[in-house]
C-alpha cells in the first residue's frame, strides 16, 4: 500500500488553473522530490496534498484511505506532516510551543509522550536544545526550518510533506539540513518534497518527477534524473552540475 | 490627583474586559466586532433578569450573564459571520453594525426604554489611604484582575489557549497542524461574549442598565484597542488602562461631558502616527 497516491489532480486559484492532471505516487516507506521551474504549480500541487487547496477534479489516497474529501486538519490527523515553504513556524511563539502544538492535536503514531518526542527532535536538530524558550519569529532562516520540521515531526506522521527546505539558506546549513531529511528518509518515513536545488533535492530521495505548467514531465529514479544530461539541460539548470 | 488615577484607573478596567474581547476576535477572525457594545448591553441585562427577576444573588446572576453573552455571541457567530466566511473585514464589518442595532433592538424591545439598576444594598465608600474607594470600584478591580489573570493563564499554559494564538499567528499552518478552525472560532466567540458580559455588569453597577449602554463604550472600547495593538489581545488592556487615566485626568482642563472627545482624540492620533498601537511591535509579522 503506498503512503501517498495521487491521481487526476486539476487544481488552480479561482477561474485560474494551475495544475492539469497530475499523477504521483510515493511508496510505503519511499521517497519522492518534484522538481521544475518557478511557477510550475509545485507548491500547489503540495497544497492539494495537505488539504489547503480543494482540486476541482481527481482524487487524494493517503495509506489507501480515499482523503479527497477532508479538510487539512483532519489529514494531519491521519499522519501528514506538512512544513510550507513560507510562514512555516507560528513567529509569536516560543520555539518549545512551536513543538507542543506541532504535538497536541494529533494522534501520535509513537508510544513515546511529548517528552520522548521532544528529546528526539533535539536528538535530530541538537541546535534547537538551548533556544526553546527563544521567540520563533526571532529564529534565523535555517532554525526556523530545523523547528517547522521537528514541529511536523512531533507526532511522528506517516508522510511528511516538504516545500523547498533548502530556500534561503546558507550552503553549509542546507546541508546540514539535508542529513537530517536523509536520516529521516533512512528511518521509514515517507517523505514528498519539493526542492529547487536539484543536486540536494533529489540526491536525498529514490523517485524524481519533473512538473512544468502544472503537468508531469518526466518521472524515473532520483538517480537516473540527475543523470540525465538531457533533463539537466531542459529542467534541472545549472544548479544540477555536481 | 492620585484619585484621578485611581478613578481613570478603574475605568480603564471596565474598558478593558470588553476591548480584549475585541482584539481577540479581530487577531483570530480579523475584523473589527462593532457588535462589541451592544454586547455588552446583552450581557448586563441578562444578568438583570436572573437578578431582579429570578431573584438570583448578583454573583449568580453575573455567571448566568456571562453564560447568556457567550451564547448570544456563539448564536451570532453560526447565524450571520460563518455565513459571511472568506468574506472581506469590511463586509464583516459592517454585518457586526447590523448585528449591534438586532442586538440592542432585542434587548430594547424585551426590557424597555427606562433605565434599570441591579439589587444591591448600597455600601458606604471606603477611606484607604487618603483615596475615596467606592463599593463598585472594589467590585470591578477584583473581578477584572482575576478575569485577566484567568485569561493569561488560558493563554499562555492550555491547550486551548495555544490554538487560540495559533490560529491568529498563522491559520493555514494551525489548519495543517490538526487544529480545526470552526472549534477554535466557537470558544472565541463564547469567551467574547463572556467578557462583554462581565463588563457590561460592572458599568450596570456603576452607573445604570439602559439599551444604549454599550453604544457609549463602543468608541473608548475600539480606541483602547487600537492604542494596544488591535492584533494582540493582552496588549489591548494596557491600552484601556492608559486610556482610562487619560480620560479622568483630562476631566481637570475639560468639562466631564467631553471625555468621549479624548477618546475620540486618541483614537485619530494613534491611528495616523502608529496604526500597530503603541504595544503592537511586539507581534511579529514577518
Ligand atoms: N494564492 C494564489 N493565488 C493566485 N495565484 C497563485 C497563488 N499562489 C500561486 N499562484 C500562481 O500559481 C502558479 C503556480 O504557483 P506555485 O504553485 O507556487 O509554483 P511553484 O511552487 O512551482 O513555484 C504561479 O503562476 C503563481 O503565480
Ligand atoms: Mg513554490
Amino acid at each position: 500500500m503506498s503512503a501517498l497516491d495521487v491521481q487526476g489532480i486539476e487544481a488552480g486559484y479561482g477561474a485560474r488553473s494551475i495544475l492539469h492532471g497530475v499523477d504521483l505516487t510515493v511508496g510505503d516507506r519511499g521517497s519522492l522530490t518534484v522538481v521544475g521551474p518557478n511557477g510550475s504549480g509545485k507548491s500547489t500541487l503540495m497544497k492539494v496534498v495537505v488539504g489547503l487547496i480543494r482540486p476541482s477534479r481527481g482524487r487524494i489516497r493517503l495509506l489507501g484511505e480515499d482523503v479527497t474529501g477532508l479538510g487539512a486538519p483532519a489529514r494531519a490527523r491521519r499522519g501528514v506532516g506538512y512544513v510550507p515553504q513560507e510562514a512555516n513556524v507560528f513567529r509569536n511563539m516560543s520555539v518549545r510551543e512551536n513543538l507542543k502544538l506541532g504535538f497536541e492535536f494529533i494522534p501520535s503514531r509513537q508510544p513515546s509522550g511529548f517528552a520522548g518526542r521532544l528529546e528526539a527532535m533535539l536528538d535530530l536538530f541538537p541546535e534547537l536544545a538551548d533556544r526553546l524558550g527563544t521567540l520563533a519569529g526571532h529564529l534565523s532562516g535555517g532554525q526556523r526550518q530545523m523547528v517547522a520540521m521537528a514541529a511536523a515531526l512531533m507526532p511522528a506522521p506517516a508522510l511528511l510533506a516538504l516545500d523547498e527546505p533548502s530556500a534561503g539558506l546558507s550552503p553549509r546549513n542546507a546541508g546540514l539540513l539535508f542529513a537530517a531529511i536523509a536520516r529521516i528518509v533512512e528511518s521509514g518515513v515517507a517523505v514528498f518534497m519539493i526542492e529547487q536545488n536539484t543536486r540536494l533535492g533529489l540526491g536525498a530521495v529514490e523517485d524524481g518527477l519533473v512538473l512544468v505548467a502544472g503537468q508531469v514531465r518526466a518521472r524515473a529514479p532520483a538517480q537516473a534524473l540527475l543523470a540525465d544530461p538531457e533533463m539537466r539541460r531542459l529542467y534541472l539548470g545549472a544548479e544540477a552540475t555536481p | 490627583m492620585i484619585q484621578l488615577v485611581f478613578n481613570g484607573l478603574v475605568t480603564g478596567l471596565l474598558i478593558a474586559l470588553p476591548a480584549l474581547a475585541l482584539a481577540l476576535t479581530f487577531s483570530v477572525l480579523r475584523f473589527a466586532n462593532y457588535a462589541i457594545g451592544a454586547m455588552l448591553t446583552v450581557g448586563a441585562y441578562a444578568a438583570f433578569g436572573f437578578n431582579t427577576l429570578a431573584g438570583w444573588p448578583l454573583p449568580l446572576a453575573t455567571l448566568g450573564g456571562m453564560a447568556a453573552g457567550a451564547l448570544v455571541a456563539v448564536g451570532v457567530n453560526e447565524l450571520v459571520y460563518e455565513r459571511l466566511r472568506g468574506c472581506s473585514g469590511v463586509t464583516l464589518l459592517v454585518a457586526s453594525i447590523g448585528v449591534a442595532l438586532a442586538l440592542e433592538n432585542v434587548v430594547r424591545f424585551i426590557a424597555g426604554n427606562s433605565p434599570r439598576g441591579y439589587a444591591v444594598a448600597l455600601a458606604r465608600p471606603l477611606r484607604l489611604f487618603g483615596l475615596r474607594i467606592n463599593f463598585e470600584q472594589i467590585t470591578t478591580l477584583f473581578a477584572v484582575v482575576a478575569v485577566l489573570a484567568g485569561i493569561w493563564v488560558l493563554f499562555r499554559f492550555t491547550r486551548i489557549g495555544r490554538a487560540m494564538r495559533a490560529v491568529a499567528d498563522n491559520p493555514d499552518l494551525a489548519a495543517v497542524r490538526g487544529i480545526g478552525r470552526r472549534g477554535v472560532v466557537t470558544v472565541v466567540w463564547a469567551l467574547s461574549g463572556a467578557l462583554a458580559a462581565l463588563a457590561g455588569v460592572l458599568i450596570g453597577l456603576d452607573a445604570t442598565l439602559d439599551p444604549q449602554m454599550g453604544w457609549t463604550y463602543t468608541l473608548p472600547v475600539f480606541t483602547a484597542a487600537i492604542l494596544g495593538g488591535l492584533a494582540s489581545p493582552m496588549a489591548a488592556v494596557a491600552g484601556a488602562l492608559v486610556l482610562g487615566v487619560a480620560e479622568e485626568l483630562a476631566t481637570t482642563v475639560l468639562a466631564p461631558q467631553y471625555r468621549n472627545i479624548v477618546a475620540f482624540l486618541v483614537m485619530a492620533v494613534i491611528l495616523l502616527v502608529r496604526p500597530s498601537g503603541l504595544f503592537g511591535a511586539r507581534w511579529l509579522t514577518r
